[in-house]
């Protein structure tokens, strides 16, 4: 039996009449789990949503865009993609004809809408990003029967079929076998010099596009690849090939390559690749940012907790004053008494670290797991504990020692977790604004073991640090004057 | 009761001095004498003499300013920190006025707490005779330490009292309580300051009895600081501290 475990677990309990220090080291273990769960929590959250992000990103879109400066066409792109896709790193490219259009629905006299359209080769965008995956209906551009259909019922003639993104279809008030037009130039009158006449071109919606991305959703259409060049009067040119990577991870080291090998002469223009992490860096910058932030301020809540502990303990110390007066005596070391008093603090520390560890991953699955909706009602699981408290602080109740203590401890963690719990779940969703631009209609959550270890072990080392002077400090109590002390 | 000669502890030219900023209070000046194996020795003298001080040196709880003390021959302030405090839970004792109880361990784990102690330091012994070293490891399973405890409060009897906390305990049976503690590791020494100071003429007779049966028994080797004179004249031998030194007046 070790003498200091004896003590120090006897003084953790406390249970005879100081009983307030036994108070204040359950309020430090709290203190000390509360920043390790939170930690715990907003990091799986910030990691959860880089995570998603790049899910979707990946998901939809190239790794990697090769273009010329100022979107200029350029030509022999069958080769040049011949040339890429034999890089070690590269899976596939495909051609693209890139461009904004103003569009309106058959029937409206007025532009409703400026979008994107992408012009592709079907069969090989769907190596690239994914393309058919996310359309409701067809991707036959030119045979659709839907295309068929819209013409023997219009006056116009139809070039196409076009995918739309389905919240703009939504926007546009038009569904699949509807005709949208393009505006794509407007040519001199030729009668009245003044004004001008679009060049219009119309194309049936054969499709739906779907993503988990709204950019995607909100504002693109998806037209063949020839179609896009004769609107353009491009044949056999484009203005744009994507390319997809084995690894997306690569595509700073990749871009430069892809580059290097189509070798664009000087007439042509210079080329650019951009990856798809410039793409979206001010993003994956800010949650850098936020990352960092949040581990200082926890952290500090940490450390705060560690003062909790400090002080604790130095009343302690201070409390068993005579006590180790009488241990001295007894013929205990300075290193006797250290080890109490950092036993007492160290068992607070792994504790509260452990219990906090438990809380947060318990609040990550609990809000990854979707199953649990927060309600009203649960503000009732929150009240109880409160209650029970203030029965007992008025004496209504008198809480037995032992079980009843520890059920009702039990029901304030579960109660503050659960608190939390509905605190962040419908704040964060919308604070992160993820439900609209991201399709996140749950709260991402990605749990990382190592930065879970990490935090365990600072804290741990937060909470031994605090421990030391206050040890220090009783170990170097003159014995005389700690057994005099009142 | 046989005495040998030689001295258990011999206490050579002490001095100590209090310091309040530059003003120096010299409470022991020169003190000389010797403790025997086996007797019982009481150290009385006026209140704010130095007794209580002496004792503490003694036990060196405290340091003196100059001058040593010596056990069988050894100086027990050239000892380091560790190896003095396994010097006292070994070797030592104390018993004092305010019984010192821990309060918040049972009577039963008061008296255990030398021995409990005791297996922590056990490495470095510094006594000479190795078989002691080895006699107290032997107590040190956690059984064996409270049978000995168990004992140790039966023959203070208080058998009943085992699970009660200092806090539901007399004054006098606390004070049993403090004197089978200082027991627990067979010292050779008791310290004792004023022991029945604190305690009716019953209690205190009955503390004193107790005293007197375990110099009887098992020959330990009391100190005792105290007022009290009916103690003093059974005392084997009685030092008389007077201003800060040794009177050679009185009972010697
Ligand atoms: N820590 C201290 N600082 C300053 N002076 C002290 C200190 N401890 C004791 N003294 C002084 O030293 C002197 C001796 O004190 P001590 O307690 O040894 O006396 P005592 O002989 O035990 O008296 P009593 O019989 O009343 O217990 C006293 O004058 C006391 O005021
Ligand atoms: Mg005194």
């Amino acid at each position: 039996m070790k003498f200091e475990w004896f003590v120090a677990s006897r003084y953790l309990r406390s249970r005879r009449k100081q009983s307030f220090i036994s108070l204040i080291s359950i309020i430090s273990i709290g203190g000390v789990a509360l920043g390790v769960a939170t930690v715990i929590l907003a990091i799986a959250v910030l990691n959860g949503v880089e995570h998603g992000l790049k899910e979707r990103f990946l998901a939809n879109e190239a790794h990697v865009v090769l273009m010329l400066h100022g979107s200029d066409f350029f030509g022999g792109y069958t080769q040049r993609i011949a040339q890429i896709e034999a890089l070690d790193e590269v899976v596939a490219a495909s051609p693209v004809v890139y461009s904004q259009v103003a569009v309106f629905p058959e029937h409206s006299k007025r532009i409703q809408d400026v979008i994107h359209i992408k012009g592709i080769e079907p069969a090989k965008e769907d190596i690239v990003t994914g393309f058919s995956r996310f359309v409701a209906g067809s991707v036959d551009f030119q045979n659709s029967p839907l295309i068929a259909k819209a013409e023997r019922l219009s006056d116009n003639t139809v070039t196409g079929g076009i995918v739309l993104g389905a919240r703009l279809a939504d926007r546009l008030g038009i569904v699949k076998g509807d005709i949208l037009r393009l505006v794509v130039e407007l040519q001199e009158h030729p009668i009245n010099p003044d004004t001008f006449i679009p060049d219009l071109s119309n194309f049936v919606v054969i499709g739906l596009y779907e993503s988990e991305l709204a950019v995607y959703d909100n504002s693109f259409g998806f037209i063949h690849i020839a179609a896009a060049q004769k609107l353009y009067n491009r044949a056999n040119r484009v203005n744009a090939i994507f390319v997809r990577l084995r690894d997306a991870e690569v595509a700073p080291q990749a871009a430069p390559r892809i580059t290097d090998t189509v070798q664009f002469s000087v007439l042509e223009g210079l080329p650019i690749a951009r990856t798809w992490m410039e793409v979206h860096a001010p993003l994956f910058a800010a949650l850098r940012l936020e990352k960092t932030l949040t581990v200082v301020i926890e952290a500090l809540i940490i450390l705060v907790a560690a003062f909790n502990i400090a002080s604790t303990l130095i009343m302690t110390v201070m409390e068993k004053t005579r006590d180790v007066g009488t241990f001295r005596t007894l013929g205990a070391s300075r290193g006797s008494i250290m080890g109490i008093f950092m036993i007492q603090g160290s068992v607070i520390g792994i504790l509260g670290t452990l219990l906090g560890t438990g809380l947060g991953l318990t609040l990550c699955w609990l809000l990854s797991s979707n199953s649990l909706r927060p309600s009203p009602w649960w503000a009732l699981i929150v009240a109880m504990p409160v209650l029970l408290q203030v029965l007992i602080a008025l004496r209504r109740i008198t809480p037995r020692p032992g079980g009843f203590k520890m059920a009702l401890w039990l029901f304030w963690l579960v109660s503050i977790g659960f608190g939390l719990y509905c605190f962040v779940k419908p704040i964060s969703l919308v604070e992160l604004g993820l439900s609209q631009i991201y399709q996140m209609n749950q709260l991402p959550i990605k749990v990382n073991w190592f930065f879970v270890g990490f935090i365990n072990a600072l804290s741990f080392l937060i909470c031994w640090l605090a421990t030391l002077y206050p040890a220090w400090q009783a170990a170097n109590l003159n014995p005389v004057e700690a057994l005099q002390h009142e | 009761m046989t005495h040998s000669r030689e001295a258990l502890i011999r206490i050579k030219d002490l001095h100590k001095s209090y310091y309040d900023g530059e003003a120096e209070l010299p409470v022991l000046q020169g003190v000389d004498f010797m403790v025997r194996p086996s007797e019982m020795l009481a150290i009385v003298g006026a209140s704010g003499v130095g007794k209580s001080t002496l004792l503490h040196i003694l036990g060196a709880l405290d340091r003196p300013t100059a001058g040593t003390v010596f056990y069988e021959e050894q100086d027990i302030f050239t000892f380091p920190d560790k190896a003095l405090a396994r010097f006292r839970n070994e070797h030592i004792g104390f018993v004092f006025q305010f019984h010192h109880l821990l309060p918040e361990f049972t009577a039963l784990e008061n008296v255990a707490m030398s021995a409990i102690l005791g297996g922590v330091t056990q490495q470095s012994s510094v006594h000479p005779h190795t078989d002691k070293a080895k006699e107290i490891a032997s107590c040190y399973d956690t059984r064996s330490v409270y049978t000995r405890a168990q004992e140790l409060l039966a023959y203070v009897g208080l058998s009943e009292r085992q699970e009660h906390y200092p806090s539901q305990l007399s004054g006098g049976e606390r004070q049993r309580v403090a004197i089978a503690r200082a027991l627990m590791n067979q010292p050779q020494v008791v310290l004792a300051d004023e022991p029945t100071g604190n305690l009716d003429s019953r209690s205190s007779e009955a503390v004193l009895e107790l005293l007197w049966l375990m110099n009887a028994q098992a020959g330990q080797t009391f100190v005792i600081v105290t007022h009290n004179k009916e103690l003093a004249e059974r005392a084997d031998r009685t030092v008389h501290l007077v201003d800060g030194k040794i009177s050679t007046a009185g009972k010697w």
